[in-house]
């Protein structure tokens, strides 16, 4: 089944490059490690799914521009949102790294549940499982299809592509054909050069903010037309995943970070599927492969700069 | 009617298996050891009790039944119910196998995270705990999915069980003046301002002089082997274990008890620890009582948590109790 | 007086513990602990739940609450039209689905003096309060717990739904009547999926011709999709000409999904055990038209054409407008079980509601069926139904269309044309 894996290699790494590139563009410019960006993908999902629930019951009809355009505006919202209560606040107090962890870790916990509470109000007000939804067919999608001569073609095939590209070529204009971008890159550079420089930081930050986040729930609305089944744990279960790629990519750089998607996704497709039929090991060890390849990963090559270790940070080549 | 007695024994029961948790994350926080993966130890204790506490005693008596049929779980029973000291020997055991078990696990993890930032050892302790997890899951003499049963409580022996519970109790109460003692020894001593200092900026502690990663090794062994006989303790009260029991959650749980005392004071951990765990405990004799909700309580409860460490945090970010001038007093 | 921490500290504490205790003297005080009941004076029970409000088991859970509330009010109006002068009051607290919940929730109810318990939902959480109810002589009811190991004799814990040994047998029925030979066990690697692909196995190997082998996944992941490659080519390299799914709702509902989009996995047939039946996400169109295409088929605890079932079911709907889920059924016998076994024994006192218990069972008969107890406290005669997904005006819905009699399968309707 070789093309099946195939299939899914191609989709889990767009879904993967989809999270991790903003994630860690957003670390170098906030330098929070940030649990809620679960919440971002769920919130993204979630979004899609009130909104399909109603605009089938209104309408009859939905649609995928719609549904990644309110998703952008909640989830960007949110994150700028808990900056301004949260971080901006703990940033000023010259708080360690470890403290901006632990309060997103805390911020992470309020948001899932308020999404919990929220699908069961909206479930028993509209009197369906909400806490539980299946796949999400956009209609205009469909469209797109008929029109191109696909039909009958999943819709994951064309919205996961669609909206990656869209994600990177957004990412990619922004930071390099705007003025505001290019501040946004100077900040992830050296923020106290970049204030020195004129560079109003903390705007670019709340601006980091709102892109990263909005770019982060796209993912969430991808999940939507791939999974059987959507539920306020879909961020959280591909949490470990996308911390995994961000610390092989070591925090900082993006080269490694793709790589470190590429490698992931295809550890988790090709890896249990090789496993299962020719050592005979089940599938259900395909968690562990991940956690396997991150471990090897911090042992064989340990990252660099912030991420790396103290005492091995200026000792590489030379270690004792 | 309220059985005041039983709430109380049950409540400070839980209060002190917690407590142990607690105290030895205070240490690990304040040496600079971000540890998300509390709950790998805690359960790599717990299975080490649960093995000797299931094979053995059959092993002994020379049974050839399995501890996962229907008929070496009755054994079991049967066995802790009329043979005090071999209970008792095998719980004790259990205590020094599940301490040095988790003292050597968390040694030997001291190999990869020394070599990451404090950040990234958050998430490989969080990361090994899940693979432990799928571990236990998938072998089978650890009983895979189905978990441990009948493990022996040590005092089932005794006719009573409300004697048993307040035995327990005791034992558990012990052990938790026991890590009180090491923990604030420690923090209170020389060594615990090296370990501040650690934690403040470990790269000046490093030029300084101090070998940090030989001491961090050492307080992560410490504190990890304490960890494993708290899962010990967890394992034999509750006498029935299973992988699905050490999710991550918890140990987030231990994390929201230590930061609403004061990250780095112990008196702030025992406060915290003590005032989350009793309102746990005390909101299910109330909740009932509200009458039926739209809103589930969990959910409830962890937004309250989440807000309380939050609020924590941002306006009084060294706790409920702080640590005064390095030393800390009860 | 300074407030130092210390005193704050206990002062808190003091008010923590305090609080919810004077709160509960004050409300819960009820007739049990004024001694004797005087004529006329009408008598309070409290029966305890621990019911999965949240966590993995939380869609069905909150059906099971709006369960236990239809289940009091019918009790509770037959034990008046009997004469007697009682009421039956649900305390419901939530269990996550958790084990360590589940037993605390148990502590407490022992705590305010409630003797009988319906719950908890899952096997790893009855394991987990059955060594206190044993110690507290708490009765445990539990309406869906279905491992083997639980099948001890002479302890406090009693299920109203048969064990998963049984069920295992009915499915391989049905594959084999269907003509199943060479299949492929999909089942979650946990105790539920772990022992029913166990027996499974066992029963199915009897028939002649048979093949069976084994593929277990993770549950509680957000995607099965590299599970479901690892099965098509389990499909394909063996040959295999039916896949038997031993999942819940969720997980079940994520791996159609994916294996709709499979054109190995779409042309087998496939087996599904009473997990996912009820689930909302299974009636999508993406997994109808597989359900269509596979000739899908699974069984469940169900006693096929009982009337009373069908009266609780439309009582459910017109009351809550909620369809009944998987142990639906098993959950209200076990409510009505407990409030006679009650009245049964006479006294509010564990060791005489367990003996209770064990002859009331024998007496009742409802949506689930007879309820008697076998030697183990487990149902003893457990009827297996089989459903489908069939395509109706409404879109796709769940439909009983048949059930198992020992070596046979009898359909009262053609599911797929």
């Amino acid at each position: 089944m070789i093309t099946q894996d195939l299939i899914s290699f191609f989709l889990f790494s767009l879904l993967y490059l989809t999270v991790t590139i903003p994630l860690v563009l957003a670390y170098r410019v906030t330098k929070v490690i940030n649990f809620t960006v679960a919440n971002y993908i769920t919130y993204g999902a979630y979004t899609a799914v009130l909104l399909d629930y109603y605009m089938r019951s209104s309408f009859g009809h939905n649609s995928l521009l719609l549904t990644v355009l309110s998703s952008f505006a909640v989830t960007g919202l949110i994150a700028v949102l808990s900056n301004l209560a949260v971080f901006k606040p703990l940033a000023e107090m010259r708080v360690k790294g470890d403290v901006l962890m632990i309060a997103s870790m805390g911020l992470w916990i309020v948001l899932k549940y308020v999404l919990y509470i929220v699908s069961d109000i909206a479930s028993s007000a509209w009197r369906t499982n909400l806490v539980s939804y299946s796949q999400i067919h956009y209609d205009d999608i469909s469209l797109l299809t008929v029109r191109a001569g696909l039909v009958g073609v999943q819709q994951s095939l064309v919205v996961f592509p669609l909206l990656a590209l869209a994600s990177m070529l957004i990412l990619y204009l922004v930071l390099n054909a705007t003025r505001v971008g290019r501040a946004v890159l100077a900040v992830a550079d050296n923020s106290v050069l970049a204030s020195l420089s004129g560079i109003a930081v903390g705007r670019v930050v709340s601006l980091t903010w709102f892109l990263t986040a909005g770019l982060t729930s796209l993912a969430g609305v991808m999940w939507t037309t791939y999974s059987g089944a959507i539920t306020p744990e879909v961020g959280d279960s591909l949490i470990l995943q996308v911390f995994t790629i961000a610390f092989i990519g070591g925090l900082s750089s993006l080269t490694r970070t793709a790589a470190g998607a590429l490698l992931i996704s295809g550890v988790e497709n090709f890896g249990t599927d090789l496993l299962s039929t020719y050592l005979g090991l089940p599938t259900s060890i395909k968690p562990m492969l991940t956690f396997t390849v991150l471990l090897a990963t911090l042992i064989v090559s340990p990252p660099l700069g912030v991420a790396g270790g103290v005492p091995y940070r200026f000792t590489r080549g030379a270690r004792r | 009617m309220i059985d005041v007695l039983g709430f109380l024994i049950t409540l400070t029961t839980y209060i002190g298996i917690y407590l142990v948790l607690s105290l030895t994350l205070t240490l690990e926080v304040s040496s600079g050891i971000t540890n998300f993966g509390k709950v790998a130890f805690y359960g790599l204790g717990a299975y080490t009790g649960a093995l000797i506490g299931t094979y053995l005693p059959l092993a002994i008596t020379g049974s050839r039944a399995s501890p996962f049929d229907v008929n070496g779980i009755q054994l079991l029973y049967t066995i802790s119910k009329s043979n005090p000291v071999l209970d008792l020997s095998v719980f004790l055991l259990s205590l020094a196998a599940g301490f040095a078990v988790s003292a050597l696990f968390g040694l030997l993890l001291t190999y990869p995270i020394h070599r990451v930032g404090s950040a990234l050892v958050g998430f490989t302790l969080l990361s090994t705990g899940e693979v432990l997890r799928l571990f236990y899951l998938n072998t089978e003499p650890l009983g895979e999915s189905k978990g441990f049963m009948g493990i022996p409580n040590p005092f089932a022996w005794l006719p009573q069980a409300r004697g048993a519970e307040a035995l327990y109790l005791i034992i558990v109460w012990c052990f938790v003046g026991l890590t009180y003692f090491i923990v604030s020894r420690i923090m209170n001593s020389p060594l615990g301002r090296i370990l501040k200092g650690m934690r403040d900026d470990e790269l000046v502690a490093l030029y300084a002089g101090w070998p940090t990663p030989l001491i961090k090794s050492k307080v992560l062994a410490l504190t990890s082997g304490l960890t494993g006989v708290a899962g010990v303790l967890w394992a034999y009260y509750f006498t029935s274990i299973n992988p699905n029991m050490f999710t991550p959650s918890l140990t987030f749980n231990i994390w929201a008890m230590v930061i609403l005392g004061g990250i780095d004071s112990i008196v702030g951990g025992v406060l915290g620890t003590v005032l989350l765990a009793s309102v746990d405990y005390a909101a299910r004799f109330v909740i009932p009582f509200i009458g039926t909700t739209l809103v589930t309580p969990d959910y409830l409860r962890w937004i309250i948590v989440g807000l309380v460490m939050l609020v924590v945090l941002l306006k009084k970010p060294e706790g409920l109790a702080p640590r005064r001038g390095g030393v800390s007093k009860l | 007086m300074r407030l130092t921490p210390a005193s704050l500290a206990f002062l808190l504490i003091g008010l923590v513990v305090g609080l919810p205790l004077g709160y509960v003297f004050s409300t819960t005080t009820s007739p049990q602990s004024t001694g004797a009941p005087q004529a006329g004076q009408a008598r309070e029970y409290q029966v305890g739940f621990t019911l999965p409000l949240s966590g993995e088991l939380s869609s069905i859970g909150k059906i099971w609450e709006k369960v236990v509330y239809l289940a009091l009010d019918d009790l509770n109006n037959e034990v008046k039209a009997y004469g007697f002068n009682v009421t039956f009051k649900p305390v419901i607290l939530d269990d996550g689905t958790q084990d360590d919940k589940a037993l605390a929730n148990v502590q407490s109810f022992a705590q305010m003096g409630i003797k009988v318990v319906i719950g908890p939902a899952a096997s790893s959480q009855v394991k987990a309060v059955k060594s206190f109810a044993d110690a507290n002589h708490i009765v445990i009811i539990s309406p869906s717990s279905t491992a083997p190991t639980l099948a001890i004799p002479n302890d406090f814990i009693f299920r109203t739904v048969g064990s998963d040994a049984k069920q295992a047998k009915a499915l391989a029925t049905l594959a084999y009547t269907q003509g199943a030979r060479t299949v492929v066990v999909f089942h979650r690697n946990d105790e539920y999926g772990n022992a029913f692909a166990d027996f499974f196995t066992r029963y199915f190997s009897q028939f002649n011709n048979t093949k069976v082998y084994d593929l277990p996944y993770q549950a509680g992941l957000s995607d099965y999709t590299s599970e479901v490659n690892a099965l098509a080519s389990k499909v394909q390299s063996t040959g295999a000409d039916s896949v038997v799914l031993i999942a819940f709702d969720t997980d079940a509902a994520n791996i159609l999904a994916h294996a709709a989009g499979n054109s190995v996995l779409s042309s087998v047939r496939w087996f599904l055990s009473e997990g996912p039946h009820g689930a909302q996400e299974l009636l999508s169109p993406t997994i109808g038209q597989f359900a269509q295409k596979t000739r899908l088929l699974g069984t469940r605890p169900l006693f096929v054409h009982n009337p009373l079932y069908d009266e609780f079911a439309k009582k459910l709907k017109e009351k809550y407008g909620v369809e009944p889920t998987v142990f639906c059924d098993t959950l209200y016998d076990a409510v009505q079980l407990a409030g006679w076994a009650i009245l049964r024994a006479g006294k509010y006192d564990g060791d005489a509601i367990r003996a209770a218990l064990v002859e009331v069972a024998k007496h009742y008969y409802g949506p689930s069926g007879w309820t008697m107890f076998d030697e183990n406290g487990d149902k003893a005669f457990q009827d297996y139904g089989v459903w489908a997904i069939v395509k109706t005006d409404q879109g796709y819905q769940f439909m009983d269309v048949g059930m198992v009699q020992g070596d046979s399968v009898i359909f009262t309707t053609t599911p797929y044309r």
